[in-house]
């Protein structure tokens, strides 16, 4: 396992490269804000995480393996206080720093899911995919969704609608679109018509929002 | 009227929008009503006579509502029409093919107490989809006689006559939950024999939260029952985490599932088109419409574009050829082999393309290029012509007669048969004046004076210009109509309309304006906001040309330059839009959900297009004929009292400074307050005469066009804008488009000058 300062270090030269391509050994050292840097860098090298030649620093195999994962977890930790949290950006940076040498794979997984797989963090920057991410990616499509995400010709069975508006929730339930109805999604463009038994319905993005619909 | 028998009941048609209640009605009492392939055309309650039960019992049509707890104005109507009227028996008009949602209604008519019969409508089309309902189960279910009618073709309706006497109270009792019945029981003790219908149903009414009928019952309760209603209601609602007429929707959904099961059952195949048929309309129809909207959009803009280059004939003929190919080629490739896979019908494949992303648009062009024929050209100039010159003619000139000829077409021969030597109404009328009175005494000239007599311009305008327009146009918008293509038409504009503050659903009153604002601005009471109503009465009486002044319009520009006629659509939309889109920023209220109900794509039927075209000429004839009159008659006094003379000098700095503008053409300005195409015609003729030999100024010509399109179309207009608006608003509109429309032609000019 590796240290928290040695996770600093990874870290840092892993940003380094995706901004620059290039991570010059004395320049590393000046940026790293500890005492002992030299040393952890030394010990870096021995356990094979780093190798320097021609005072150039780049991770092994192993390094960058585990480098990726501390960026993640750090950038999904970002995502995590911004998004959900509300945390301003000051603190978000300083707790970020933490959680990434605390939070360990399940959780990591967890909140990657709960965010819903995020791609890059709030500066912009790429958050490496985990597993998680591409198993999501395979199965493509969650299990419930709105309609609005269903693709043309789709078959599905509305789960529950979700409504700020009293008024719609009304108008679609006295046409008698409810939840268990069988629908089949004509087309999406330029609005949105459903079949429902052998009414046709259009309707436009802002309801097909509301409704929540399953696959079948 | 024959004698209304006083004790019997009388007869409400209640059901789902589209499923043909309008239909019924006619049949009932052998009187018209408008009937249309549009959901909500009826927006007000119809009354008539059915004579033959117990010697004449009163039937009353409502506009079609899904649920009894209204969401809209005409469900308001049918709502009220409901609760209000005594000892009814309710005919249900039901869609066979959508049994489900007219038995949600059907529900809500038990829980009032009211006796039903059910007619199961348009069975055809519930066989047409391979379904069946077993009429007797659900006879026995609900205890009601159920019918089965085919109403368009007059099918069923004697079993529906005898049938009506024998009404129930169908037996549906659903039970709501604990919690909602005991909130149900505690305010029917609390309305007990204080209300004419069940109170049960009341009870249901308010507990779902019914803000109309709350206000309706405080004339008749006490505030304290009201507000004791209202306690309970929220006591109740704090259990649940959805709004309590849902949670009541849901469990009248869940009953009506379990009623019809083993009803309703899928027989066997639907029916299909004839092999034959299909491979006609795919293989061979489906490409040569598309060649032929090709070929037409690629001539049009080398029309346009032909008097900047220079085109030799060759050319024009060559690349729309090329076009119409390559538009062919791609929309078999992409659409039509893709289609004749499926097993759908033709007509089914006519309404998806009507609605296709992409298909849509060629085929709106092809509609609007064939509706442009037959009232732009046919319509609006052959009849027109023949009308105006010859069977009218004028009180000072003989017409000098026609020729009865045929034309044969690809002959390109003409043989004449007689030459009829009539010379036009007005010349004999005006001879016969003359023997009364002399021609310069003011009575000959209030009927025949050249400006402004009532005969001469009034009854000649109304009947021979706009007569001929506006019956094609209805006939047209009653062929898209009954077709079932508007509502399609709405899906595919949902989205612009929303831009400018409506929804879809206002692409009737919108296409309507086309051929009379006067009438468009009636049907405004289908939209659903009190918003959209004032946006949709505004850009009708702003920017939507009518069909006597586009062709108007089109003819005169037309002469002068394609590509002009061109700049004047696109200013036109282009204030549509704007004009719309800032009056949807300014005004308040929440834009209101596009959620409507496509009816199938059908064959419309001959004669129903052809009596709906009568009635609404017959409409047009006994409500916008008088007004002509008047206006022509108001234009009189003006000229001869010297008032019209005093508004011209007032108006002439402007129409000369800003708009630079002969000051004669204001004359045509003030004329176009009456009728903006009359102001059109004078207009064009003043610039003629200002033109001389070097020919009319198409920049002048088309400033001054602008500016009438965007003024009031008539008369008649402003009057039911007042009705439908309030004299307040209609006069606010007013204040707002007069100016508006000179500063757009004032802007118009400043760009046409800085690219000249």
């Amino acid at each position: 396992m590796t240290e928290p300062s040695q996770e600093e270090i990874l870290e840092l030269i892993w940003t380094i490269d995706e901004e620059n391509g290039e991570v010059e050994r004395n320049s590393l050292i000046k940026k790293i804000p500890l005492p002992s840097a030299e040393q952890i860098l030394n010990s870096l090298i021995q356990e094979d995480y780093v190798i320097i030649s021609d005072s150039k620093v780049a991770l092994t195999k192993k390094g960058l393996a585990n480098a990726r994962l501390v960026i993640r977890r750090h950038r999904l930790a970002e995502r995590l206080l911004n998004d959900v949290l509300d945390v301003k950006e000051d603190a978000m940076d300083s707790s970020a720093c933490k959680f990434e040498h605390i939070l360990d794979e399940e959780v990591t997984t967890s909140i990657c899911t709960l965010l819903g797989h995020p791609v890059t963090c709030p500066h912009g920057k790429a958050i490496p995919a985990g597993e998680c991410c591409e198993k999501a990616n395979k199965e493509i499509r969650p299990v419930v969704m709105p309609l609005s995400d269903l693709k043309s010709g789709d078959e599905a069975k509305i789960a529950y609608i979700v409504t700020k508006y009293h008024g719609r929730l009304d108008r679609l339930s006295s046409m008698g679109l409810l939840p268990g109805v069988k629908i089949h999604l004509h087309q999406r463009q330029p609005t949105y018509v459903i079949q429902m038994g052998e009414t046709q319905i259009a309707l436009d993005t802002a309801i097909a929002r509301d409704i929540y619909v399953r696959l079948i | 009227m024959s004698k209304l028998n006083s004790n019997a009941y009388k007869i409400a048609l209640v059901g789902n929008p589209n499923v043909g209640k309008s239909v019924i009605f006619g049949l009932l009492t052998g009187k018209y009503v408008t009937v249309s392939n549009y959901p909500g055309t009826t927006v007000e309650v119809t009354r008539g006579v059915c004579h033959g039960l117990d010697g004449g019992v009163e039937v009353v049509d409502t506009p079609g509502a899904n649920s009894l707890i209204p969401l809209s104005e005409d469900e308001c109507v049918a709502r009220d029409m409901l609760l209000e009227e005594n000892n009814k028996h309710v005919v249900q008009v039901v869609d066979a093919k959508n049994l489900r949602r007219g038995l949600l209604i059907t529900t809500q008519l038990a829980e009032m107490g009211l006796p039903v019969v059910i007619t199961l409508n348009m069975w055809d089309e519930l066989l047409d989809k391979g379904m069946n309902i077993d009429v007797n189960v659900l006879q026995e279910k609900l205890n009601i006689p159920v019918i089965k009618t085919i109403a368009t073709h007059r099918v069923g309706i004697s079993a529906l006559f005898s049938s009506i006497p024998n009404a129930k109270v169908p037996n549906l009792h659903i039970h709501y939950g604990t919690l909602i019945e005991e909130g149900i029981s505690k305010i029917e003790k609390l309305l007990q024999g204080k209300t004419v219908v069940y109170g049960r149903a009341l009870a249901i009414m308010l507990l779902s939260g019914d803000n109309s009928l709350e206000e309706k019952l405080r004339q008749e309760l006490s505030d304290h029952v009201i507000d004791e209603v209202q306690r309970i209601r929220v006591n109740i609602q704090e259990h649940f985490s959805s709004p309590l007429s849902y949670a009541i929707n849901i469990k009248r959904a869940n009953y009506v599932d379990a009623l019809i099961e083993g009803v309703v059952s899928t027989l066997k195949k639907e029916k299909e088109t004839h092999p034959a048929l299909r491979k006609i309309f795919f293989y061979f129809l489906v490409p040569l419409a598309s060649f032929f909207m090709g070929y037409k959009l690629m001539a049009l803009v080398l029309y346009l574009i032909s008097s900047r280059l220079a085109f030799s004939s060759m050319t024009m003929s060559v690349i729309p050829c090329i076009v119409g190919c390559a538009s062919s080629l791609w929309f078999s490739l992409n659409f039509s082999i893709k289609e004749f896979k499926t097993k759908s019908t033709v007509t089914e494949v006519l309404g998806r393309i009507t609605m296709h992303p992409v298909a849509a648009f060629p085929l709106l062009f092809i509609i609007l290029w064939i509706v442009y024929k037959l009232v732009g050209e046919f319509g609006a100039g052959t009849c027109v012509d023949f009308f105006e010159e010859k069977i009218f003619g004028r009180s000072s000139m003989p017409s000098g007669g026609f020729d009865v000829s045929i034309y044969i077409p690809f002959a390109q021969k003409t043989y004449v048969l007689t030459h009829v030597n009539f010379q036009g109404f007005n010349y004999y009328f005006g001879l016969l004046a003359q023997k009364v009175v002399n021609k310069d005494n003011i009575i000959f000239e209030l009927f025949f004076n050249e400006q402004s007599g009532l005969v001469q311009v009034g009854l000649t305008y109304a009947i021979a210009i706009v007569f001929p327009i506006v019956g094609f146009f209805f006939l047209a918008f009653g062929i898209m109509e009954d077709s079932g293509y508007l509502p399609r038409l709405a899906v595919m504009v949902d989205k612009v309309f929303k831009r400018i503050g409506l929804n879809g659903k206002a692409v009737l009153p919108m296409v309507l304006g086309l051929g009379c604002d006067t009438m468009a601005t009636l049907t405004t009471r289908i939209l659903n906001t009190k918003k959209e109503r004032i946006i949709a009465t505004l850009l009708l009486a702003l920017a939507v040309p009518c069909s006597a002044q586009l062709g108007v319009i089109s003819s005169v520009l037309g002469r002068v330059s394609g590509i002009y006629f061109a700049i004047y659509v696109v200013v036109i939309c282009s204030q549509l839009l704007l004009v719309g889109y800032l009056s949807s920023k300014v005004l308040p209220g929440a834009p209101s959900d596009f959620l409507m109900e496509i009816p199938p794509f059908r064959m419309p039927k001959l004669s129903n297009i052809f009596i709906k075209t009568f009635y609404r000429i017959h409409w047009f004839l006994k409500e916008a004929v008088p007004l002509f009159m008047l206006g022509t008659l108001a234009l009189f006094v003006a000229t001869k009292a010297g008032i019209l003379s005093f508004v011209e000098r007032m108006g002439a700095p402007i129409t000369q400074n800003f708009l630079g503008l002969p000051a004669e053409t204001t004359h045509g300005f003030i004329l176009g307050f009456l009728r903006r195409d009359y102001g059109a015609v004078s207009i064009f003729k003043t610039l003629e005469e200002k033109g001389g030999s070097g020919g009319i100024d198409p920049k002048q010509l088309l400033v001054s066009l602008v500016v009438i399109t965007l003024f009031i179309p008539c008369f008649a207009n402003f009057l039911v804008m007042i009705k439908e608006q309030g004299t307040k608003n209609a006069f606010l509109m007013f204040a707002f488009i007069l100016p508006y429309a000179v500063l757009i032609g004032g802007i118009l000019r400043v760009i046409l000058h800085q690219f000249s």
